[in-house]
């Protein structure tokens, strides 16, 4: 009887494997956000996507679900990579699945605020999402900047125009307690000075947020890293998800200046949402006018936005169908990481799933 | 191989070395990080930096500004107004379109639509365009 034997790899093979593998994650990009979609509106550098249905209509989930993620980084950590993207796997639970893509801002766009976010660019991509779809009402997913446009857009215009469900992603809401907001401690009006930040560039460059970000965990972002990756270069599996990660990061894209100012100045000094002093040209942002069902998604290792960030946004909303969701992991790796297909993705799915029919 | 052997790994021992290193490293530098002494430091360089910026990029914009009049071109000022009043034009343009849509629901007709397929972030990608938008 024939025996198949399978042979190690011998020292040299490995070697060069690992070569090849360094080789690669250093001077390629890695193909990331390739589920198949369409573009079907455009204003100024945002587009919507709608994501090419896998099931047909009549097995799809009737409410479309508008995704949208925040506005310093490429929306292409929704759909990393085949096998780890959450997009694929809304689109085959039978989604109709839809995409809130910014753009990259140039120095035209340095004035571009959040009122021009949340009133003229969400709407009109939400009109359209209902003209394509057909449907009069739709749910959003927000993640991160995503969730507090989203939060903004849900107060003051969601209750019109057929907001059924908002699901948050580690939303930075409340800027109260500052001394557990690393990023709050950064930006205090005595250290930094955001109008000559603006004055010197215009928009707030990509890299200095990227820098901003990174040096909340200096040596992890730094050294931990690039040392996970060389401990495994001969491991196909991480290098690949390494690579894919590794490509987004390094894709930041820089804040336009007027939302950036805002940021800074409205909520991360003034707490202006949660105190209930934010006015969106000129209209009074109330969380009591959130009337949507509600999930909000904490990442309990978050350290970019901690959890102490949305914590107490249930009491201040108004709407009667709310519910908390406290998921292990950090403020990206929640919804990209490893483990993110078992943990959060299953469990945001089926809180919506409820809730799209 | 044994277990005896097994149990021995030089490279495991220089790794868990490594690690143990590193988080030590890690926990130092974060609290270093989150210091108030560090934003001051931090504030301090990057204000001179931040203002000899700006000095520059007003000056070349003065320089450039004045090269463009003399050249009979646009300044930089006048492109970036010009990028304003365009988009303002798409979402006049939009909300017609949507205007027209509604009417168009309101009377109860069909309307067919067409597709184009364009080249976008480097793949190939299909546009859907209503003949209003067209």
């Amino acid at each position: 009887m024939a025996t198949t034997e399978k042979t190690e790899p011998g020292l040299l093979d490995r070697v060069s494997t690992m070569v090849d593998n360094l080789v690669k994650v250093t001077t390629t990009k890695a193909p990331i956000g390739k589920t198949p979609r369409q573009a079907i509106w455009t204003l100024n550098k945002a587009t919507l996507y709608r994501y090419t249905p896998v099931k047909p209509a009549e097995e799809r989930h009737r409410v479309p679900l508008l995704l949208i993620f925040a506005l310093m980084n490429k929306s292409s950590i929704l759909d990393l990579r085949p096998g780890n993207s959450f997009v694929e796997y809304m689109v085959n639970k039978g989604y109709d699945l839809y995409l809130l893509d910014w753009g990259v801002p140039g120095p035209e766009d340095a004035h571009l605020a959040l009122e021009d976010y949340v009133l003229e660019y969400i709407p009109r991509a939400v009109r359209k999402l209902k003209q394509v779809s057909g449907s009069d009402t739709f749910n959003l997913l927000g993640w991160c900047i995503g969730a507090m446009l989203s939060t903004l857009y849900a107060s003051l215009r969601g209750n019109s125009e057929g907001l059924k469900s908002l699901i948050l992603l580690t939303a930075p809401l409340d800027f109260t307690d500052k001394e557990q907001i690393s990023l709050a401690r950064m930006t205090e009006e005595r250290y930094f000075d955001v109008d000559r930040v603006l004055q010197a560039f215009g928009n707030m460059p990509a890299g200095l947020i990227d820098y901003g970000a990174k040096m909340l965990k200096p040596v992890e972002n730094f050294v931990g890293g690039y040392l996970r990756l060389l401990d495994n270069l001969d491991n196909p599996k991480v290098v690949d998800s390494w690579h894919a990660m590794n490509t987004w990061v390094n894709d930041a894209i820089p804040l336009a200046g007027g939302a950036y100012r805002q940021f800074i100045v409205d909520f991360y000094r003034g707490n202006k949402l949660m105190n209930g002093t934010l006015t969106i040209r000129g209209e009074k942002v109330d969380l009591n006018n959130l009337r949507a069902s509600l999930l909000n998604v904490i990442a309990e290792d978050d350290h970019i936005t901690p959890p102490c960030q949305s914590a107490r946004l249930l009491d201040k909303v108004g709407s009667p169908d709310k519910q908390e969701l406290r998921v292990p992991g950090g403020h990206i790796g929640v919804m990209a990481g490893s483990g993110a297909s078992k943990g959060t993705w299953p469990k945001v799915e089926s809180w919506i799933a409820t809730r799209s029919d | 191989m044994s277990e005896a052997n097994k149990g021995f790994d030089p490279m495991k021992l220089i790794q868990d070395a490594r690690d143990g290193g590193l988080d030590a490293w890690a926990k130092l530098m974060l609290r270093l990080t989150s210091s108030h002494e560090y934003q001051r430091v931090q504030g301090a360089i990057s204000k001179p930096t931040l203002l000899a910026i700006a000095l520059y990029r007003k000056a070349a914009e003065s320089v450039m500004t004045e090269l463009l009049a003399n050249l009979n071109m646009p300044s930089r000022e006048e492109v970036l107004s010009l990028s304003t009043r365009l988009t303002h034009i798409e979402m006049a343009i939009d909300d017609l379109g949507a205007g027209l849509e509604q009417l168009r629901r309101s009377v109860g007709g069909a309307r067919p639509q067409r597709t184009s397929t364009r080249e976008r972030d480097g793949g190939s990608e299909t546009r859907t365009v209503s003949t209003q938008e067209a």
